[in-house]
């Protein structure tokens, strides 16, 4: 049987980290470098120069005047959040060549997306906590996903269909963790640190489903699990807890939120997804 | 674990002869039985117990005599008309693709009848027909379509329906009361549940029509 790690060494040379990432977390790392020389890394990849712009300029960020070029986005956005925003807009790319018979591309996306964006919603009700970076948490939270779809077919559809069978009353990630004694958390999580990506997006990543299990970014990972139920709720449009998987009440107790958060939160999502899907998902 | 044998739950109520292959499981949720039925399985009961299924772009049409509450559930699908209908329905002259949805409808009527209801009392609620795969085409506008012209020649009541959209469902409908629950399910779920209902109908379709074989 294999286990999470093996599996993400499988993938090796399949799926890698978006180069445009890797060039921008270079020149951030470098005391030398200037953020007109992040702005030319930037250039460098035009899919993802004009996706920014597109970015920039949409409800998302509601900048007073047109983000026109780079270097303005740069300096607005800021170089650690333009870092983020490459990660997020590129991985779905990256992805790309990872086929599965089980979940439309596009579909993964949209959830991993209405998840960024209510990760989004909730750190600035949260405070403390840096948007960007969450939003980029919520669009990998399931990344884990597509290797096991893609490399243990049959045992995901054996999951599935646990959970179907179940009423959903036994989770996803649950019915995994019994067919395969590994869920996608984890693969995800063992993909972020294959990745070396920050602990923030790995603990995010790896315990969204298990909170408790967090150590160093408790909060963040509490956000990503209400996130990710949140996102559910949007997607097949209720505000009843009843349709979605339970919320951990320690998640409640890590953001100090409220379910009065609930229903300003969907909402909202659901109107920002319409206008930012295609630039993340790289459908035309 | 056998139902009802650890004294947490009450005892499986009997299952009405040649429904006694249905799986039944307790749902701790709503603390009843529920029979779940798969594509092209169809179940009646009389007993305060609940039926339940999965919905992509199948139906199910959930009928009971509103008096006495027997009822029950079908779920089908009807074949795409694209001329892909096999060879053994075409020489026995059964090519309109409305035969399956037409037998799901009348075993499930009639087996409600037999089971005591009357065709005056029923009422019906309709569910499914998903456009889950966004490629494809729409077939369950057809299914939906049929289900309706259906129950309007045999004039039985549509008393509710959530049908269309781009979700699967997962219902649950209690044949005693007439209630009927309904939760929409992830995308996550569309693959799976279109490649079990694609199965179920290339199956009906390749199977011969001679004999008293169950169609559906």
């Amino acid at each position: 049987m294999s286990t999470a790690n093996e599996l993400v060494k499988d993938i090796h040379g399949l799926v890698t980290l978006p180069n445009v990432y890797i060039q921008i977390g270079r020149l951030i790392d470098d005391p030398k470098s200037s953020s007109a020389d992040i702005a030319k890394a930037v250039g460098q990849d035009p899919s993802f120069t004009i996706r920014l712009l597109q970015v920039a300029n949409s409800a998302l960020y509601r900048f007073p005047s047109e983000v026109d070029a780079v270097p303005k986005a740069v300096s607005i956005i800021g170089t650690a959040q333009i870092r983020n925003l490459a990660l997020s807009m590129s991985v779905a790319s990256s992805f790309e060549g990872l086929l599965n018979e089980l979940v439309s591309m596009e579909n993964f996306w949209k959830h991993s997306l209405l998840c960024a964006l209510s990760a989004r919603h909730l750190a600035k009700l949260v405070g403390r906590c840096d948007p960007d970076a969450m939003f980029t948490a919520g669009v990998l939270h399931d990344i884990g996903e597509l290797i096991i779809f893609n490399r243990l077919p049959e045992q995901a559809q054996q999951a599935l269909l646990i959970a179907l069978d179940s009423d959903e009353e036994i989770p996803v990630y649950q019915a995994e963790q019994q067919v395969m004694g590994f869920h996608h958390a984890d693969v995800g999580g063992a993909l972020a640190r294959e990745w070396h990506l920050p602990a923030l997006l790995e603990e995010c990543i790896a315990y969204h489903h298990n909170v408790a299990g967090s150590q160093r970014h408790r909060r963040e990972t509490a956000l990503v699990h209400l996130a990710n139920i949140f996102a559910l709720m949007a997607e097949v449009d209720t505000l009843d807890p009843l349709d979605v998987p339970s919320i951990d009440p320690l998640a409640w107790e890590l953001t100090g939120l409220e379910d009065d958060c609930v229903e300003p939160c969907v909402r909202e999502v659901q109107t920002e997804i319409v206008a930012i899907e295609r630039l993340f998902t790289g459908q035309k | 674990m056998t139902p009802g044998s650890d004294g947490r739950h009450p005892p499986l109520p009997p299952a009405l002869p040649s429904f006694e292959h249905v799986r039944r499981t307790w749902n701790e949720s709503l603390g009843v039985y529920s029979a779940r039925i798969l594509p092209g399985e169809y179940y009646v009961t009389k007993s305060e117990e609940a039926v339940a299924t999965t919905l992509g772009s199948c139906i199910a049409a959930c009928i009971r005599d509103s008096v006495s509450g027997v009822g029950g559930m079908n779920h089908f699908m009807l074949p795409a008309t694209d001329g892909n209908t096999s060879e053994s329905w075409k020489a026995a002259g059964l090519g309109a693709s409305t035969r399956y949805g037409n037998f799901a409808m009348e075993h499930l009527i009639n087996s409600i009848l037999r089971t005591g209801g009357r065709r005056e009392n029923l009422e019906a609620k309709i569910f499914g027909g998903g456009r889950i795969i966004a490629k494809m085409t729409d077939v369950g506008a057809r299914n939906i379509q049929f289900v309706r012209d259906y129950l309007r020649a045999e004039r039985v009541r549509v008393v509710a329906e959530d049908v269309g959209d781009i979700h699967p469902r997962m219902v649950v409908y209690f044949p005693a009361t007439g209630d009927a629950k309904v939760k929409r399910l992830r995308s996550l779920h569309n693959n799976l549940i279109a490649i079990k209902e694609s199965s179920y109908i290339n199956k009906v379709i390749d199977k011969p029509v001679s004999g008293d074989i169950e169609l559906f």
